[in-house]
């Protein structure tokens, strides 16, 4: 079976293919059935490579063809199947068919409807590039295809000029990620001599080649770098709230479920060069606490229902660094999963509420929308309690884990990171109260279009649901089951750095007090949006315009005390410090070449003289100055 | 000093001053007259090195027949120094900042180096039968190849000195 | 050897045929076929010539190797796909179509001059063939005045050069006594005279111009403009890809073994070249001028394979060379078939037109880089020459984020292809055949990208 891996990106490349070249003349419904067996197809092939895997443990290199050969340098077209890749193959496949099925539906009504599946599909294949590479230059080409389609995507109703502006600020910004990945490469091809992860890890751990600590920080860094572009971390986070501009569907694969986790991907699978460098993880941690505390803030006062998820999505990811920081991979790849299921499935419920809706995206003008949309209604409260991490839901599991490592680590790091997730209780359940209880707030208009969503939209969302639920269970924390599945599975590749495991008193008293707080958070939520006023916050509808700015923590009774610290944090942190380095290298850009242009005079006199000049100094520079 | 130095000296001061005066004075016809004495003194130059052959061709193809198709131009076109264009002052001083650069930073680098004088026994390679021996053994591909390079000049000026028909 | 000697017959055969072919057209397919026996023959030469076999010609006035012989097949395939692609609009250009391709034969005849010479005369000898025709061709739209003034300007400044192409040559003959390239390799760092350094330093300086990098890329962006578009397309593509072999061959092979003394002064050219190519592309307003500058940026990765020095480089050079005259080939002959050439031209090409427009943006992928791209792989073989050649980390740095700040120019074409409200309107109906050519020339693109190793391994 793993023979057949190239299978895998290979139906997606195909669906690709047909829909893209023949997007004016294919009718919608195939367009949508292409794209969508495709992905089935390629879900089918994931399915028995995992099982394979599981059965064997084997980590298989397959060798594809040559890509280049130069010299001493040789970088083959390899795939590697092993634990970690089949795990995210499943991820990726799975997911992605059921949001394909849910976009046939959700998307039909778009005239560039088959070119939305080939797009999709060309991201699903630099996706699975990306996961399957055996070396990291194949793991770029999927990191730099899946930004690719990233743009395309976001920016796919490009007639509105925000839109298209958020797929540039996008692209944009995980350029500059990119940037450290492509250093952290070469300093790798400078130091050992090959990309591949086999010969490269192997060498690490083989000790041949001793670089100072430094050295491996400085590797690590760059390739974290890429990482927070990528996976939207501080400082490199603004652009994933932007993306919401793309269709619904795209928000739940790209920007929640598959792509921004890329970057967890590749700290993971680089994780015996990270166990080496102790300031590296040091930094993912803090980044990743960082990311998660500031994002679950800002997401507290968002109205817009797609924005709560984003900033939630950040926040997460800002969790699974923060495991990772802590040396936990596994625990982090865990919450990968976990979160696919349930922000998937948030997501999607979130576009069916858009589409009963009638395109509204604002929670003001909804409520009580459970008793138009049951199966709606149901699901998204499953993820919310998945989410906020309610015993016996997925999200429990893999964030308790997450927090059980933490605090291990330190638990000045744990109460932060505790801090943060309930906040994400009380935004998750605010969002759920505001949108399917109380009282209808919309038009009346609205109030009659409301329905509930086809088959091609539900289906995927109870599945999800059932995913959202069970998928925890392959993760038992060790008070309960001393055989953690997932554990044993990534084994083989993957094991925990430093990580030490509490007392079994320790981890109940834990889990007591968070669960029991996440509750009383749920409480405080149901309390706060028992009768909604949104009148007093005037000031904030021209806020909401520039959605980045943290300015929303401001307002509300529990974080009026933070409203100062909000309001330093945007003026500083987020206009001068990112705003600042984002904008103003663009700017200085833009300045220099207003400057440089006009050198180009036309005259030949002038051109003249720079040459002579030009010469001069070269001379001067090489028998005055400067030489190796 | 004997007379092969006298002369080495004296041509060298005509080429260089010669030349000054074919880009400082403002009658083209002075700037032509100005260049054709410098190919006499370069001539002057290829007959010290034993280059007979050489120098007399100097004088028939450039002195002879370039610079007199270069003095019928100027007068058919009647260029003088009226004519001329203005030319900016600015433009003036930058050349000769730049090409004074130039000449020092050259200068400064190249005063360390010494000549070391080539093979003295071939000095009889610019005559006549020397030079078409070299030129058809050793050299004949630059010789035939430099063919390519005044077909492709003869196209040019036929290509752009040619009246476009209107299409 | 054939193929110096084709090329020139060819070009003659060309005039002829001008004299008695009344008919453009057929004009133009005649060179078309000629470019086909042209490449005929380059195959020959390659076929015929062991792997590891150098041969050498007329008293080592040439020397013939596997690399030389695979650059001169590449580019004239180049070439004929150039000639296909636009060979309309160069029957646009002027009544003399049979004369514009004689030039670019012998434009040829100088590319395989200058990727075997073995001494400098030829090497001298080869620019210039190189050139002259390039002056002739920049003004050959003589109802435009622009493009007389780009002609006068590259004449001039193309004189300027050459007179310090010669003054190098000359400085170096005077320290080694040798015009034979093999012979420079004698020149060691330690006893290096003042003279040979600043013949090398002359000879650096000719050749930036050539390749214009700066401060000797003044000319480019003027002459590139105010060409005839078709022509620029040729002289931003094969004859820089060839100036650039020629750069190489002279300082990897000649002056490989005292790298450290002439390093640090090219490493400062590629940087300004870097920098002032895609920092003054970014604030331009026409595509065609943007291109100018980009060929210029372009030409500062280039400079990264003469600067490393090692067997990696030359393989970077190749693919470079190739995989950047092919997309800009490309991008060109989209140019062309469009009525305006600024940024806002393009506005809503993806509507009206989808496929061009997908090409285009293939295209320009590729020029900036993106992975899976002929583009990518060419900035990444040069780039590692550099990092396994070592001494220039702070330079590779560079080129990356100045790569970043590139996309930033390309991708304006494409946001105003597939993002922007307008009505793009194009010069001339877009023929299936110029689709198809167009296709292929992508897949070019696309399979140079995914599969380097087709022309790399020879």
């Amino acid at each position: 079976m793993t023979n057949l891996v190239y299978l895998v990106p290979l139906f997606p490349l195909i669906g690709f293919l047909i829909n893209g070249l023949g997007w004016r003349k294919i009718p919608k419904a195939a367009g949508g059935i292409i794209g969508s067996v495709a992905i089935l197809a390629s879900f089918a092939v994931s399915l028995g490579i995992f099982f394979e895997v599981k059965s064997t443990g084997a980590s298989t290199v397959v060798h594809l063809f040559d890509f280049i050969q130069s010299g001493t340098l040789y970088i083959p077209f390899s795939f590697q199947v092993d634990a970690l890749s089949s795990l995210f193959l499943l991820i990726i496949t799975g997911i992605g068919f059921l949001i394909h099925v849910y976009s046939t539906s959700y998307m039909h009504e778009d005239e560039g409807m088959v070119k939305y599946f080939a797009y999709l599909n060309l991201f699903v294949f630099s996706m699975l590039l990306l996961v399957l590479g055996a070396n990291y230059l194949i793991m770029f080409i999927g990191w730099e295809g899946v930004g690719l389609c990233s743009y395309l995507l976001i920016g796919f109703w490009f007639k509105n000029r925000d839109y298209t502006n958020a797929a540039k600020k996008a692209f944009v910004m995980n350029r500059i990620g990119d940037l450290g990945f492509l250093v952290g490469m070469l300093l790798i091809l400078f130091n050992y001599g090959t990309l591949s992860y086999q010969e490269f890890f192997g060498q690490l751990n083989g000790g041949q080649v001793q670089l100072s600590a430094n050295m491996y920080n400085w590797i690590a860094i760059c390739l974290f770098i890429g990482a927070m572009g990528k996976s939207a971390q501080i400082p490199l986070y603004t652009w994933l709230p932007d993306a919401m501009a793309g269709p619904t569907p795209v928000s739940a694969l790209i920007h929640a479920a598959t792509m921004v986790t890329a970057g967890i991907y590749m700290i993971a699978r680089s994780s015996a060069l990270y166990n080496l460098a102790p300031a590296a993880l040091n930094l993912v941690a803090i980044i990743g606490l960082a990311t998660a505390i500031l994002a679950a803030s800002i997401a507290i006062r968002q109205y817009d229902i797609k924005k709560v998820l984003a900033y939630s999505t950040v926040s997460q990811l800002g969790f699974m660094f923060l495991a990772l920081g802590v040396g936990a991979y596994t625990t982090a790849v865990f919450h990968v999963m976990t979160h696919a299921f349930f922000k998937a499935l948030l997501f999607l419920g979130s576009g069916s509420v858009i589409h009963a809706m009638g395109g509204e995206q604002d929670i003001r003008k909804m409520g009580g929308l459970n008793k138009h949309m049951k199966i709606t209604g149901i699901t998204f409260l499953i993820g919310c309690l998945a989410i906020s991490g309610i015993p016996g839901f997925s999200g429990f599991f893999s964030k308790d884990e997450i927090l059980a490592s933490v605090y291990a680590h330190s638990p000045v790091m744990y109460y932060m990171a505790l801090g943060a997730a309930l906040m994400t209780a009380f935004y998750m359940f605010r969002l759920y109260f505001l949108t399917f209880t109380g009282s209808f707030r919309g038009t009346e208009e609205q109030h009659h279009h409301l329905h509930e969503s086809p088959a091609a939209i539900t289906i995927p969302l109870i599945v999800l649901a059932i995913l959202s639920v069970v998928g925890g269970y392959v993760g038992l924390p060790p008070v309960i089951s001393e055989h953690h599945t997932l554990n044993t599975y990534l084994g083989s590749v993957l094991s925990n750095f430093n990580v030490h495991h509490l007392e079994h008193s320790t981890e109940w008293i834990l889990m007591g007090l968070s669960t029991g707080l996440v509750i009383a958070m749920i409480i405080v939520a149901r309390v706060a949006t028992k009768n909604p006023k949104f009148a007093e916050n005037t000031g904030l509808a021209k806020v909401l315009e520039n959605k980045w700015y943290v300015d929303e923590l401001y307002d509300a009774v529990i974080v009026r005390p933070l409203g100062v610290l909000a309001d330093v944090l945007d003026r500083f942190a987020e206009k001068m410090g990112v705003d600042g380095v984002v904008n103003g290298t663009g700017r200085l850009v833009r300045w220099s070449s207003d400057r440089v242009r006009l050198l180009q005079t036309g005259q030949v006199g002038f051109y003249i003289f720079v040459m002579v000049i030009g010469i001069a100094v070269i001379f001067a520079l090489r028998f005055f100055g400067l030489n190796y | 000093m004997g007379i092969y130095e006298i002369s080495f000296w004296f041509l060298t001061v005509m080429a260089l001053s010669c030349a000054l005066g074919v880009i400082l004075s403002r009658n083209p016809v002075n700037s032509v007259l100005f260049l054709i004495a410098t190919f006499f003194a370069i001539s002057g130059h290829y007959i010290l090195l034993n280059a007979q052959f050489l120098a007399i061709v100097n004088i028939i193809v450039y002195a002879g027949a370039i610079m007199v198709l270069f003095l019928f131009v100027i007068m058919l076109m009647n260029l003088n120094a009226d004519t001329e264009p203005q030319k900016n002052r600015l433009v003036q001083i930058a050349g000769a900042i730049s090409g004074g650069t130039l000449l020092l930073v050259i200068l400064a680098a190249l005063r360390t180096s010494t000549i070391t004088s080539l093979d003295q026994t071939s000095t009889d390679i610019g005559l006549i039968k020397n030079l078409g021996k070299t030129l058809f053994t050793q050299f004949v591909l630059p010789f035939e190849i430099s063919s390519v390079l005044f077909l492709s000049a003869m196209i040019g000026a036929v290509v752009i000195g040619k009246k476009e028909q209107t299409v | 050897m054939k193929a110096i000697i084709a090329a020139t017959v060819l070009g003659v055969i060309l005039m002829f045929a001008g004299l008695f072919v009344k008919e453009k057209k057929s004009v133009a397919s005649l060179a078309v076929f000629l470019l086909f026996v042209l490449l005929g023959v380059n195959i020959w030469d390659l076929v015929t010539t062991a792997p590891n076999e150098t041969l050498s010609f007329f008293n080592n006035m040439l020397r013939v190797d596997r690399y030389a012989l695979w650059f001169n097949t590449l580019m004239t395939g180049c070439t004929l796909l150039y000639a296909l692609l636009v060979s309309k609009e160069i029957q646009r250009v002027g009544s003399h179509v049979a004369e514009y391709f004689a030039l670019i034969c012998f434009i040829l005849c100088g590319v395989y001059m200058l990727s075997t010479y073995n001494n400098v005369l030829i090497l001298f000898i080869g620019i210039e063939i190189l050139s002259i025709p390039q002056y002739i061709l920049a003004g050959s739209d003589k109802r435009n005045l622009k493009s007389s003034e780009a002609s006068l300007k590259y004449f001039l400044m193309g004189a300027f050069s050459t007179g310090i192409l010669l003054m190098g040559i000359t400085l170096l003959y005077g320290a080694t006594g040798t015009f034979n390239i093999i012979q420079y390799t004698f020149l060691q760092s330690d006893m290096l005279s003042p003279m040979a350094l600043a013949g090398i330093l002359f000879l650096m300086v000719a050749f930036a111009f050539k390749v214009s990098a700066a401060p000797m890329h003044m000319w480019t962006p003027d002459v590139y403009d105010g060409a005839p578009t078709p022509f620029t397309a040729f002289m931003a593509t094969i004859v820089k890809a060839s100036a650039f072999v020629a750069f190489m061959r002279l300082f990897s092979v000649s002056f490989g073994a005292i790298s450290s003394d002439w390093m640090m002064v090219l490493a400062i050219i590629t940087a300004a070249t870097l920098f002032v190519g895609n920092i003054t592309a970014v604030f331009q307003q026409s595509v065609k001028r943007m291109l100018a500058y980009s060929s210029i940026a372009q030409a500062g990765f280039m400079l990264f394979a003469v600067l490393a020095v090692n067997a990696t480089a030359w393989q970077g050079m190749m693919i470079y060379a190739v995989a950047y005259s092919v997309a800009t080939i490309g991008m060109f002959a989209v140019l062309m078939k469009m009525k305006d050439y600024t940024y806002d031209g393009f506005n809503g090409l993806a509507k009206k037109d989808p496929m061009l427009a997908a090409f285009t943006t293939v295209f320009l992928l590729s020029l900036a880089g993106i992975p899976l791209t002929g583009g990518f792989m060419a900035k990444y073989f040069v780039l590692l020459a550099a990092v396994e050649q070592g001494k220039m980390m702070w330079l590779v740095i560079f080129a990356l984020f100045m790569a970043a700040v590139s996309a930033y120019y390309y991708f304006r074409v494409i946001m105003a292809m597939y993002f922007k409200q307008g009505n793009a309107e194009l010069n001339t109906e877009v023929s299936a055949t110029d689709r198809f050519l167009l296709a292929i020339t992508v897949l070019l693109v696309i399979v140079l990208g995914a599969a380097p190793n087709l022309i790399l391994n020879i």
